[in-house]
């Protein structure tokens, strides 16, 4: 059996309609229109397996969610192959729809004025579910977001985590095996991001379901993914484990410091001073991994040291520094 | 069947969604009431004013009305709410979910709005065409009926092709939300027997714009004014255009495919 999804130097090119600002340039695009080349996804490859959970990383415009549409299949790629489970998912066979699902934490597919559980109905219908298979998945659903409570209100009366939670719920109803997520916690607040991550890890364990998502919060990613791909201007920058990331592209590690004495001692001499907003008792810098030990017995006879600590830098700061390398 | 289990399940939550908002569902409640005593009013003068009008006797023209009156809840109920759904649908980028939906997406893109209300206007346009028939009864054979029947279908299928071509245009425009005013404006022509019209004005009212074929053609064929050919011609350009129709609905499709981001 293969990967479940093979990603082969896929490409995807726009053509944008390119203007200046201003009435004159308006007038002028209507009649004739410059087009600009945009290299969205660039020859982008890898593997993802069965029941993975991957966390797929970049800046805004990175091509994260051109690449998870073309995966789903609502985008042909300009160039280059995909393979989700043995289909080309741009050719949307109706068995590949049935068997995939596409949420993005920023449209609705629920219906605004009815409460979800008579769009559920509709979706039951659409994907061809048994009265029994619906039951099950949705008591199941139900155990894990605690759906009943919401199936009574309008949507629209639902609150952002609330709505996400039934958004989620519709994309999943036909137990899809794979699972493209797109800012799935976006707008949430801490308490919702954890409860989807929660769900999440546990629908992945349960269903065996491969998962890729995309997100702006890095606690999604490192609390649910062991595995990372970090796209920036199209291409791939980095594909593997989230531990290895670090030792890879920032091979430092954090000391933090409590001085028993004044503060005024200075620590440059040691490493590159950093700031650590969650910390102010301890002064904290950077040194080379392979410098930590000899750092820190010099620091252990030269100051008054009261605490010492040694860590790996913040991992939002790793994939920062990776998006600038 | 599937295709009947999908659309009961359709009419349901637009049932579900008419019934959302108590005092919207009274108002529409008492508006559709009105239309329905308007119309009846209306059909009462014509009846006792009117003998022929171009040459056609009353029962053909309370047919006529009555196979209007099909096209028109065809327009109302379905053609004008999914045609807002699918602007809006364009714009706010929920067309990614309906493409992604294992239905075809042109089937979901033409009943998953229904406007609920306006069913009473299918009953009234029934009830026309069989008294209609009925009254020029004398002058029908059963094939008659029968032809008049097949090519009321054909010509709503003609007319909703041209619908799936006007909105799958909106693939490459990205914003054409004229599409429903230049298809009420080729409807309205369709309102009165196209020999009504200039010969000229006719030629076009029947070729160019296809509403003559949805409601004068069928009429000719009640009377029995149509030949063998004729009949299969207009049958065989039903399917052509709903060939057409469904292949510029895919190209839409490629090239939303192709150009969103």
């Amino acid at each position: 059996m293969s990967a479940t999804i093979q990603v082969d130097q896929l490409s995807k090119t726009y053509k944008v309609p390119e203007r200046k600002g201003g009435f004159g340039a308006a007038v002028r695009s209507f009649f004739k229109r410059k087009y600009k080349e945009v290299k969205a996804v660039q020859e982008v490859n890898f593997t993802i397996e069965r029941g993975e959970i991957v966390g797929f990383l970049g800046p805004n415009g990175a091509g994260k969610t051109t690449t998870l549409k073309m995966l789903s299949g609502l985008l042909h790629p300009t160039n280059g192959k995909a393979n989700v489970l043995g289909f080309t998912p741009w050719e949307l066979k109706q068995e590949y729809l049935r068997s995939i699902t596409l949420v993005m934490g920023q449209r609705n597919r629920l219906s605004w004025d009815i409460p979800a559980a008579d769009s559920f109905l509709l979706n039951q219908a659409i994907y061809r579910l048994s009265d029994d298979e619906y039951k099950k998945t949705y008591k199941e659903l139900d155990e894990l977001l605690e759906l009943e409570p919401l199936m009574k209100k309008p949507v629209r009366n639902l609150s952002l985590g609330e709505r996400m939670k039934c958004e989620i719920a519709a994309g999943l109803l036909h137990r899809p095996k794979v699972l493209f997520l797109d800012e799935p916690t976006i707008g949430l607040d801490i308490t919702g991001q954890v409860r989807i991550r929660e769900f999440l890890r546990e629908y992945n364990k349960r269903t065996g379901a491969t998962i890729l998502l995309t997100s702006h919060y890095m606690a999604d990613v490192t609390a649910l993914c062991e595995r990372i791909i970090i796209i920036h201007h199209g291409q791939l920058k980095y594909d593997g484990g989230i531990t290895n990331l670090s030792k890879k592209i920032a091979p430092f590690k954090l000391i933090g410091v409590m001085l028993a004495e004044s503060n005024s001692h200075d620590l440059s001499k040691y490493g590159t001073p950093v700031q650590n907003e969650e910390d102010w008792e301890k002064r904290y810098i950077q040194v080379k991994a392979e410098d930590v030990t000899r750092i820190t017995s010099r620091l252990l006879a030269d100051l008054p040291i009261h605490d010492i600590t040694i860590a790996d830098p913040p991992i939002e700061d790793v994939i920062e520094q990776a998006f600038n390398s | 069947m599937r295709i009947f289990k999908l659309l009961s399940a359709f009419f349901k939550v637009n049932v579900q969604m008419s019934l959302a908002y108590r005092a919207d569902t009274v108002v529409n409640i008492l508006l559709n009431l009105m239309w329905l005593g308007w119309e009846l009013l209306s059909l009462n003068i014509i009846f006792n004013n009117t003998d022929t009008l171009g040459g056609w006797g009353l029962g053909e023209l309370i047919a006529l009305l009555g196979v209007f009156r099909l096209v028109n809840t065809m327009m109302i109920a379905f053609i004008w709410p999914n045609t807002e759904k699918f602007n809006q649908s364009i714009r706010d980028g929920s067309m990614d979910y309906t493409i992604l939906q294992p239905v075809s997406s042109m089937f979901l893109v033409t009943f998953s709005r229904i406007t609920v209300w306006r069913f009473w206007d299918l009953i009234l346009a029934t009830v026309l065409i069989v008294v209609g028939v009925n009254m020029s009864a004398e002058t029908t054979t059963a094939p008659q009926i029968l032809t008049f029947i097949l090519l009321a279908i054909t010509g709503m299928i003609i007319i909703y092709s041209l619908w799936i071509i006007l909105i799958a245009l909106t693939f490459w425009f990205v914003k054409f939300d004229n599409n429903v005013t230049i298809l009420q404006a080729l409807m309205d022509s369709g309102r009165y027997p196209a020999t009504v019209y200039p010969a000229w004005l006719r030629i076009i009212v029947t070729f160019i714009i296809p509403i003559a074929v949805a409601t004068t053609i069928p009429l000719q064929a009640l009377r029995g004014e149509l030949s063998a050919i004729q009949i299969a011609v207009f049958f065989a350009v039903s399917v052509i255009s709903f060939f057409v129709a469904s292949r510029v609905w895919k190209a839409g499709l490629r090239q939303y495919s192709g150009a969103s981001s």
